[in-house]
């Protein structure tokens, strides 16, 4: 797709309607210095204090209306007290500009995905929708959108962690702006490797220096026997997962491909299955056969049956079965370290880089705001994501809810992240992880690979589920050629 | 049609414009929530989109028909459809029957009894199937705990296609159980009594009574009964969307939560649109059988 391609009101199907509105628009923007001083542009770009009448972050943009307006946003539910942080921000925003009402709706984090989609189609979705990165490559296909770097200073955007910023930006446009990110690698409870007296995984802040998946599924079969020994029937040595909805199969871009795509290698030939293994689907983005259902990929999932199949962990939903102490291990991130030293951690625990296979491979998965391409309020809209995501904002977001922040200043000026080993390795994890394979049908690709996923992890044989889900992919995503 | 008599008795003329006002907010109500969709839905059916916004973008004949058939998840679903339906029907009739009996016996309980069974049928579905969800978990659910303490093995409750299948009708005929209760508790208590005492004094024991009068006054009953259950178990969704999201491979899944994932995880508003006609042309042809088949022996 092309830059122009992209641009809202550029469709390659032009009504009348469309050029009557471009015209307007057009005569609207040379008009507007005249007619509406209020509204000047922003002089130069970057941090702005006293250009406006609040710190709107990295927005370049111009001057928001005096007209009585709502802006909608739709964004997934979260604690109390972080629900509290964010409703201050939109209070401290409306207080500003008084005329700006902001209505906010809250969906479970696994239904956003689905949401979007039927806001989408409905023709009139909320300004500010919560997507992710991993879907950015169908925001931009289907124009679903708004380009954010017309509204954002570079140095802002240039900020972002480059694994993020350039999983987020399609053909330069950045069609979402990743605001939080939690780089996936593993918390263990000391305390429970203490008491069975086994090794716990390596403490150490490199993203390459933990244990191979071997290792893991040895460590995990240790842990298990010694609790069954021990008449411990409850506690297990990995943790049920809590992405997504949670259980097996919640979230195939942000957990299960770690299984996956850590056995193939992008430095591999390129006509190679362990190449493809890690692409996961072809270069054009239309074709999973021979990426997802590679051998390499079913011995990968072989080991993810092998965690239920030998019960070293739950095969339903345990909610916070890690925080609830009656897990070893768990697949997590920054924010669990985070919120255990806010609240006080309820037991001693380390953090470990994620299992090895043919490469250290880690996801990097943001939950990325949007501008939906049709708000009729396009630069107050940008200025209000601008707003909570100015750097005050986002200090009060990452402390109350603990992830971590996706742009480098700010986590530079977090010392923690410089001194404590356990976060020192989400910030390498975040600058070596890997973003989701790019294809314009990703929503679809995610929809299928994950209940398969789910199978497989309740017994069904790997390699067959897989070249079944991958003619399933195959099908579903010719229809975006 | 002519209402000659309204035409000439001034009294009743101006029934002719009250008349069809009364019935045109029900029949608002059912041309713009029921027609109207269902319209769409035939002329979608026809259609291809944008998968993106889901907005037309031109015709396809039969195309979606062709290609949601060749489905093997199409045919799948049309079997497990089927398969619910048998389920429920032999699940919930009879058990429906049978507390009808018992409630209309007026036993100690009588009242605890009915509240408990319509409080199931006014619970939120979706409330009901996260409630069985727990019930139904693996290691901590309520029946593995049972399982455990009696020493029998963990069960995959909804991990195992075939049990999961059953788990969900259980689930849906303990929710969905009252409404025909209730309705063949009505028709008990509308048989008159002196038909039973008749019976007692040609010497007809309890069976007799149950199968010569009971059963055969009830059959108009039992027939929407049989129409609802049908129809509630082709609609089958909730309990399947949280239970099991379809699975495991596909097994759970029935032509509602095809429809569903088409539309709304596969971005093909077209092939959803032909699933939700094939649904429709199927729960009409199930119906028509039922009604022949009862009508013949009932003549309802």
């Amino acid at each position: 797709m092309t830059k122009s391609s992209y641009l809202p009101g550029l469709k390659s199907s032009l009504s009348r309607r469309t050029v009557l509105r471009g015209i307007a628009a057009t005569a609207g923007v040379l008009a507007m210095p005249a007619i509406l001083p209020s509204r000047a542009f922003a002089a130069t770009p970057g941090s702005n204090p006293g250009k406006y009448k609040i710190d709107l972050g990295g927005y370049t943009g111009p001057e928001l209306t005096n007209a009585p307006i709502t802006l909608k946003i739709m964004r997934q539910e979260f604690p109390p007290e972080v629900n509290a942080v964010l409703q201050a921000q939109y209070d401290a925003f409306s207080a500003a500009y008084p005329n700006i009402t902001i209505q906010e709706e809250r969906v479970p984090y696994g239904d956003l995905p689905t949401k979007v989609q039927v806001y989408v189609t409905s023709g009139s979705a909320p300004d500010i929708m919560m997507g992710r990165n991993d879907f950015a490559s169908a925001y931009a296909a289907g124009q679903l959108t708004l380009p954010l770097q017309q509204f954002l200073s570079a140095d802002f955007i240039e900020d972002v962690y480059a694994p993020l910023r350039e999983s987020a930006t399609i053909d330069g446009n950045l069609v979402c702006l990743p605001w939080e990110t939690n780089p996936v690698y593993m918390a263990f409870n000391r305390d429970i490797y203490d008491k069975l007296k086994i090794t716990p995984p390596p403490e150490v802040g490199e993203f390459d220096g933990g244990w191979t998946v071997e290792q893991y599924m040895q460590n995990f079969d240790d842990v298990t026997k010694a609790l069954r020994a021990s008449g411990d029937t409850q506690t297990f040595a990995l943790a049920a997962s809590g992405y997504g909805n949670g259980g097996p199969g919640s979230n195939y871009t942000q957990l299960e491909s770690i299984w996956v795509r850590m056995m193939g290698d992008p430095k591999a030939a390129k006509d190679s299955s362990t190449y493809n293994t890690f692409m996961g689907v072809s270069e054009d983005g239309f074709t999973a056969s021979g990426y997802v259902n590679t051998p390499e990929a079913a011995a990968g999932l072989a080991n993810y049956q092998t965690v239920f199949k030998s019960g070293y962990t739950p095969t339903g939903v345990v909610p916070d079965q890690f925080r609830g102490g009656a897990a070893a291990v768990t697949f997590s991130g920054t924010g669990t370290v985070k919120r255990f030293l806010k609240t006080g951690q309820p037991f001693n625990f380390g953090m470990s880089p994620a299992p090895k296979g043919t490469i250290a491979y880690t996801t990097t998965v943001a939950d990325s705001p949007t501008i939906y391409s049709g708000t009729p309020y396009p630069a107050e809209t940008a200025a209000l994501l601008a707003f909570i995501c100015n750097d005050a904002n986002r200090f009060a977001f990452h402390d109350a809810w603990g992830s971590m922040p996706v742009r480098k200043t700010l986590v530079d000026a977090l010392p923690e992240y410089a001194s404590d080993q356990r976060l020192v390795l989400g910030t390498n994890v975040a600058d070596n992880a890997f973003g989701p394979p790019k294809s314009v049908g990703w929503f679809d690709y995610f929809s299928a690979i994950n209940p398969a996923v789910k199978d497989i992890a309740l017994g069904t044989d790997p390699q067959t589920r897989l070249n079944d889900v991958a003619t399933q992919i195959d099908g579903l995503l010719a229809k975006y050629k | 049609m002519k209402f000659p008599s309204w035409t000439g008795n001034p009294t009743r003329r101006g029934e002719l414009v009250i008349g069809p006002l009364m019935i045109l907010p029900a029949a608002l109500g059912l041309c713009i929530f029921q027609f109207w969709p269902l319209g769409v839905a035939i002329l979608n059916s026809f259609r291809a989109f944008n998968p993106f916004n889901h907005r037309p973008n031109g015709w396809v004949g039969f195309g979606n028909y062709q290609s949601v058939l060749a489905d093997p998840s199409f045919q799948s679903s049309f079997w497990v459809s089927l398969i619910y339906m048998v389920l429920m029907i032999v699940i919930i009739i009879p058990s429906a029957l049978g507390l009808a009996i018992l409630l209309d016996k007026r036993m100690p309980g009588t009242a605890l009894a009915r509240g408990a069974i319509l409080g199931a049928l006014a619970s939120s579905e979706a409330v009901a199937a996260l409630i069985w969800n727990a019930i139904y978990q693996p290691n901590s659910g309520l029946l593995d705990v049972i399982f455990q303490t009696f020493g029998l093995p963990s069960q995959p409750f909804l991990t195992d296609g075939h049990l999961a299948v059953v788990c969900i009708v259980i689930m849906t005929a303990w929710k969905d159980i009252g409404l025909p209760m209730l309705i063949f508790l009505g028709a008990l208590q509308a048989i008159p009594p002196h038909l039973f005492e008749a019976a007692s004094m040609d010497g007809a024991n309890r069976w007799n009574k149950f199968w010569r009068i009971t059963l055969p006054l009830l059959r108009p009953s039992l027939v929407l009964g049989l129409f609802m259950t049908t129809i509630a178990a082709a609609r089958l969704f909730t309990p399947i969307q949280i239970l099991t999201a379809g699975g495991p491979n596909g097994q759970t899944s029935n032509i509602a939560y095809f429809s569903y994932a088409q539309a709304f995880l596969f971005n093909s508003p077209g092939p959803a649109a032909a699933s939700v006609v094939m649904m429709l042309l199927m729960l009409v042809v199930i119906t028509i059988i039922q009604a022949r088949a009862l009508r013949s022996r009932s003549g309802i």
